[in-house]
């Protein structure tokens, strides 16, 4: 694995685990616990997307890209 | 409102080309049980949900769907990637590729294109979760048979994440149809439609 795949792989995780948590909280909106794990976990794929967009391209597309609309980049997803 | 983030849920990366089981897989991107009709099911079901809940869980999960056809479409894509004419004649894969060649067409194993004919909104949400439910069991049964004829293990480790997510969407499904009863007067939970007779709902 290349260090792209390791951190992919650890932004992944944590994205996919506060899609779960949002899933879980849809049928048990009055879990207060969870709301708080949910908003940890979020900070932290935020972190690690921030992370991973300065290395490697974006995962979202930005306005910031003054000199070239760096969206079109290779790779897309199912290049990796 | 829908925002791509250019990213799968789960990462995919197969190094192996196997056209045979791009056949096979493809039915899980078009077919009858595939992602495809997953996500359009939910997605048109929530318009006529009666209850907060269970229009949160449609969108959440018929969102999720789309990612899934994503990664099936990779997965695909992948096990297709720089074939040889010896390998399309050796798999079988001659029939799809004379159509399609290598791109990525919904469609089942059979070759049957796909069809909203594979599902329902019937505006009931007692019919609809019902659907729901054994939707995600059917794809669930389809990935084990997938399963069956996975010897490689990049493939396996994404086909396993998506068998065990219809799981968990079978699990937060049953929660939706207790909220919705746990809401009803239990005298006539399945003789009326909660979207359409108001009158079945506990006062």
């Amino acid at each position: 694995m290349t260090g792209r795949d390791i951190l992919l792989k650890k932004l992944s995780s944590y994205a996919f685990a506060s899609h779960e948590l949002k899933l879980f909280l849809d049928t048990h909106p009055n879990d207060k616990e969870t709301i708080k794990k949910l908003k940890e976990y979020e900070e932290k794929a935020k972190e690690l997307m921030k992370e991973f967009e300065e290395k490697y391209g974006l995962i979202k597309r930005k306005s910031d890209d003054t000199s070239f609309w760096s969206w079109v980049n290779d790779p897309w997803p199912w290049e990796d | 409102m829908f925002v791509y983030e250019k990213r799968l849920q789960y990462p995919i990366k197969i190094k192996q080309t196997n056209p045979k089981l791009a056949k096979i897989i493809i039915s899980q991107y078009g077919g009858p049980d595939g992602e495809l009709g997953a996500s359009l099911r939910y997605l048109s079901q929530r318009f006529s949900m009666p209850v907060p809940e269970l229009k949160a869980t449609l969108t959440d999960i018929g969102v999720e769907e789309l990612g899934h056809l994503e990664m099936i479409g990779t997965i695909v894509y992948q096990l297709t990637k720089n074939l040889t004419e010896d390998q399309i004649k050796e798999a079988g894969f001659d029939s799809y590729f004379v159509d399609h060649t290598a791109g990525i067409y919904p469609q089942a194993a059979s070759g049957t294109p796909y069809s909203a004919a594979s599902m329902q909104v019937k505006g009931d949400p007692i019919a609809d979760l019902h659907e729901d439910l054994a939707a995600e069991q059917k794809a669930r049964v389809t990935y084990d048979n997938i399963l069956r004829f996975c010897d490689d293990p990049d493939v396996i480790d994404p086909i396993r994440f998506l068998r065990e997510r219809e799981v968990v969407h079978y699990q937060r499904f049953g929660e939706n149809l207790r909220i919705l009863t746990d809401k009803l007067d239990s005298k006539n939970f399945y003789a009326f439609n909660p979207s359409f007779d108001k009158k079945c709902f506990k006062k």
